[in-house]
């Protein structure tokens, strides 16, 4: 039982970690370096609180990217002075974000070619 | 790439892993301090704040959640465990010690044996040769057929070498070699050496030349050329003291001058052939007389040869086997000749492989009942921990992480039983190589290398998932809920005894194996000790005198040597009978052809084949042969008298059908002396006891014009101590003539006991290895029994309370051990009737089925594991009814 359900939630966070990578890229490539919460607030924001984001799952997947070299973390000091760690993008990140996205816009674009009749149907 | 930029970033986490747990905490902290301030400056109160903005985390779960997931990604996550486990399985261990003692111990014992027999046939069997592309080499061997024995191997015909080199494409060098004894004078005490003639193609198949001077050129081989020598290393270190020098001058080989054009560098050593135990210690050319090119029944070099590259062994042996059937159409004389061709390393290991692959095999069983041992008390222990593991369970433990620990938990011990085995294992070897006969071959070469040690590894290894997958799949089939039951005691109990007992069963299953093979070595030890030689060697002392024929050219300047030796020797104190020959009986000997009269049909298929062996007419009551029929040979049959002979009854039955043998007469060829035979003597076993019984013939070593086999051994009967004689018999030889080297002085009690030596030593460590084995099942045997009694405490207790007698409960409980143990002795003794065939070569006078083996090692096993059984059972009668019951 618990094997199991562990499985499943893994299985969930695994897909969501791909696009939340890009997302996390996208945001830091858009706004400059970002800490933690703002990252966190951000993409609510942006996908009009579509994403409830569990916040929980954001750190991991920084840590992620922070060891695959696309982003690097500095502490810092936040606009109301609070103690934070900020994250920027690296050049090796920028790289990847735009072959990322290209393969992200290309998969999309075979989706929605596939999904064109389906709506055309309903 | 990335995924290494992932693993460095990882080490380099793990490395500075204080501050980064640290880092990962504050990060969290400010993360919730930002979104209270948020929800703050919305107009909500500081402490709802906080909450709201621990609840968005998910809660102080989802704090904790997220820690855990960043600790997982960060650093060697799996390592950590690892460590965490290694550490707390030590612990665990420490908090036992009898049990980590005995199971170290138990697994050191089976590792131990492993390494040593590992170094055993590291060093003689995977040894290659000390030449360049040592598989390249091959040997290459004549083989006659005869309707009695089959194909016997024999030496290659000088005559045919010559075609072999000239009619053959698959070798790029071929060497023959004929074996020399030589005297090496005029440098301290007279020597006598292994000095081997070599053909032209030695060095080149060798693919080493001397490393000072130069090989031996065509010029060498011209005949009456001068004669030339090279040494090998250990010889000029040891004689010669390593002199540069001795390059260029002549040294005294039987007594005529060599001059020294070459030394074979250092690990060189020249070609051994299967039986052959030692290198020679020099080398000459070989040149051949016309008269042996001519002859193709002349057998007597060993050949190698080196194969062209690329060329495959079962091609060269193809080839050999087209060119000696197209030679045995041109040269009729060759016909019964067959060609053999095999790698050179392999062949000369031919003769031990059987034993050492019974040896691993042996071993790798001691260590399986070891591991089978450490398997059942890993299995009372993981039950011990059940209750522990399915609290852990409860708690979000996974089951692969308890698996895991458990693993690792039999991994720490397989490890400190490694480290304990090597240890053991040294010496072990240690000890074996000092017990083991000189006849192994590269005795020198077996010690603890890199291989060994991988294979000990691999073993432990093997070993570890034996004993470790057991505990394991117990704890994978546990269901956690069950576990924490009460009622679940008895369920995971009677799981312990089944699984225990199956254990003890193969333990049982695999020592009576071990038995088996034990008392099938014993079996043939006691038939070949039966076995009546035909003299008595006890009392004999024997040496050979090789004379040189430079110096003794004639064969009556030989007897006339051996007549005055034989003189002086006999007034020795403590001599009764003296004589000599060409050989004693154990020392070798040789078998020629004859013809016995009347011949009728073509003389090439008229020759039949004995022993034949010149000797003293004192040769019969020194060895204690005795006279069945006619006369013995005396000192009036010498030359110019009638050529006599003595026979074997072994000769009467198998060349004459039967009759006597008294009267007839025969001769070595058309144009040899006709010889009478005078009188008939009891059968020997020439060569020892293994050997069968020959045709003798015994001609009288005076009437030196009947045979042309040299004098060389003289021998005594003894009432007294061999030791004495074996140096007084040099002394008189010197006495005589001061540069004869005299070797090979013993007594041929002691001959025997080296001939057996193999077999003793192939016999004592099976019965070493059963014995391991037997009492390692027995400590299996008394620790089930004893669980078994301790487990069925309250059933015992209840029978007793009952009225049942101590009898009765001994009786019962000891035979639910009977059946563990019948089952086990029969399984055994079925993979035993399977396996023992393959030993079959290892055995003597026994077939592999050997009831009296098998009935043996059975009732040795079943008594002495009964035996352990009552001894743990009596514990069950002393159980307290009363309390038990409680």
């Amino acid at each position: 039982m618990l094997d199991t359900n562990r499985m499943t939630d893994l299985d969930k966070t695994d897909v969501l970690q791909g696009t939340l990578a890009l997302m996390i890229l996208t945001t830091l490539d858009a706004m400059g370096p970002m800490h933690g919460y703002g990252l966190a607030r951000r993409i609510e924001q942006m996908s009009d609180h579509a994403i409830a984001l569990n916040q929980g799952t954001l750190y991991p997947a920084l840590v992620r990217l922070e060891q695959q070299g696309w982003i690097r973390g500095k502490w810092g000091t936040s606009d109301n002075n609070r103690r934070a760690k900020f994250y920027g993008l690296t050049s090796l990140g920028r790289r990847q974000l735009e072959s990322e996205a290209t393969r992200w816009l290309r998969i999309a674009g075979i989706v929605e070619r596939f999904l064109g009749p389906v709506r055309g149907r309903s | 790439m990335t995924r290494w930029r992932i693993l460095w970033a990882r080490v380099a986490e793990f490395v500075r892993s204080g501050p980064v747990d640290r880092d990962l905490r504050d990060e969290l902290d400010a993360h919730l301090d930002l979104a209270t301030d948020d929800y703050i400056r919305r107009g909500i109160p500081a402490s709802e704040a906080r909450r709201l903005a621990r609840r968005d985390f998910g809660g102080e779960s989802g704090l904790e959640h997220t820690r855990e997931a960043m600790r997982d990604r960060r650093g060697l996550r799996g390592l950590d465990t690892v460590l965490q486990d290694v550490r707390y399985a030590g612990r665990l261990l420490r908090k036992t010690p009898g049990f980590t003692i005995a199971a170290v111990a138990t697994l050191a014992l089976g590792l131990g044996a492993n390494v040593a027999i590992f170094s055993l046939v590291n060093g003689v069997l995977l040894r290659p040769l000390p030449y360049p592309q040592p598989d390249r080499l091959v040997t290459i061997w004549e083989s006659v057929s005869n309707p009695k024995d089959g194909p016997t191997r024999i030496a290659v015909a000088p005559a045919n070498f010559v075609d072999y080199v000239a009619r053959t494409r698959s070798f790029a060098a071929m060497a023959g070699v004929a074996r020399l004894g030589r005297n090496l004078a005029g440098v301290g005490t007279p020597e006598r050496l292994i000095g081997d003639e070599v053909t032209e193609g030695y060095f080149a198949t060798l693919g080493v030349a001397p490393f000072l001077g130069r090989s031996f050129v065509a010029d060498d081989y011209a005949e009456g050329a001068n004669q030339v020598v090279i040494l090998f290393q250990d010889l000029w270190q040891r004689r010669f003291g390593g002199d540069p020098a001795l390059v260029g001058r002549s040294i005294t080989l039987d007594d005529r001058p060599y001059r020294v054009v070459g030394i074979m560098p250092k690990g060189v050593t020249g070609l051994t052939f299967q039986d052959e135990m030692d290198p020679p210690g020099l080398v000459t050319p070989a040149v051949f007389p016309a008269d042996i090119l001519s002859n193709r029944q002349d057998h007597e070099i060993r050949v190698a040869a080196r194969l062209r590259p690329g060329v495959p062994v079962d091609a060269a042996r193809d080839e050999m086997a087209s060119l000696s059937a197209a030679m045995a159409a041109e040269f009729p004389g060759a016909k019964n000749t067959t060609t053999g061709l095999e790698a050179l390393g392999a062949d000369q290991a031919r003769e031990v492989r059987p034993l050492l692959v019974a040896l691993v095999a042996a071993v790798g069983l001691v260590l399986l009942v070891a591991a089978v041992n450490v398997a059942s008390l890993l299995v009372v222990r993981s039950n011990a921990r059940r209750r522990e593991i399915a609290v852990r369970f409860a708690m979000g433990a996974t089951r692969a992480r308890v698996m895991r620990e458990l693993m690792t938990q039999s991994v720490v011990l397989a490890i400190l039983g490694l480290g304990a085995g090597l240890v053991f294992g040294i010496w072990a070897k240690d000890l074996l190589v000092a017990l083991a006969p000189p006849s192994l071959p590269h005795l020198d070469a077996i010690r603890l290398d890199g291989r060994v040690l991988v294979a000990t590894s691999a073993a432990a290894a093997l070993t570890c998932l034996v004993f470790g997958s057991l505990p394991a799949w117990q704890v994978s089939r546990t269901r956690p809920v069950d576990a924490l039951r009460a009622s679940e005691r008895t369920v995971s109990a009677s799981w312990v005894r089944r699984s225990r007992s199956l254990l003890v069963t193969a333990e049982v299953a695999l020592s009576m194996l071990l038995l088996v093979g034990a008392g099938l070595m014993v079996r043939s030890l006691i038939e070949l000790n039966r076995r009546d030689l035909g003299f008595d060697p006890a009392p004999v002392v024997a040496a050979t005198v090789g004379l040189p024929p430079a110096r003794y050219r004639t064969p009556d300047a030989r007897l006339a040597f051996f007549e005055a030796l034989a003189t002086r020797v006999a007034s020795l104190p403590g001599v009764e009978k003296v004589a000599f020959a060409s050989r004693f009986p154990l020392r070798g000997g040789w078998t020629s052809g004859f013809l016995l009269e009347p011949v009728s049909g073509p003389i090439e298929e008229a020759f039949q084949q004995a022993g034949f062996q010149a000797v003293s007419p004192g040769y019969f009551a020194t060895l204690g042969i005795p006279l069945r029929a006619g006369r013995l040979l005396e000192a009036g049959d010498r030359e110019g008298n009638l050529p006599v002979a003595v026979v074997s009854e072994e000769f009467s039955r198998a060349i004459l059908g039967g009759a006597n043998p008294i009267g007839r007469t025969f001769s070595r060829g058309p144009s040899a002396p006709i010889i009478t035979i005078v009188g008939v003597v009891g059968d020997i076993r020439r060569g020892g006891r293994a050997t069968p019984v020959d045709a003798q013939v015994y001609l009288p070593a005076a009437q030196t014009s009947l045979y042309p086999a040299r004098l060389s051994e003289i021998a005594v009967r003894t009432n007294r101590d061999a030791g004495a004689l074996a140096s007084a018999i040099p002394a008189e030889v010197w006495a005589i003539d001061g540069g004869q080297p005299v070797t090979n002085v013993r007594s041929l009690a002691e001959t025997l006991e080296l001939g057996l030596a193999e077999r003793y030593f192939q016999t004592f460590l099976f019965l070493l290895f059963a014995g391991l084995a037997l009492a390692l099942a027995l400590v299996g045997v008394y620790g089930v029994m004893a669980y078994i009694v301790s487990q069925r405490a309250r059933e015992i207790g209840l029978r007793m309370a009952l009225g049942a007698d101590h009898g009765r409960i001994l009786r019962w409980v000891v035979g639910q051990m009977a059946w563990l143990v019948t089952a086990g002795t029969l399984s055994g003794l079925g993979a035993g009737l399977l396996l023992s065939r393959s030993i079959t070569q290892l055995l003597f006078g026994v077939t592999p089925s050997d009831p009296a083996s098998y009935v043996a090692a059975a009732a040795m096993l079943v008594a002495s594991a009964l035996a352990a059984s009552y001894l743990a059972a009596r514990r069950a009668i002393r159980i307290d009814p009363v309390s038990a019951l409680r």
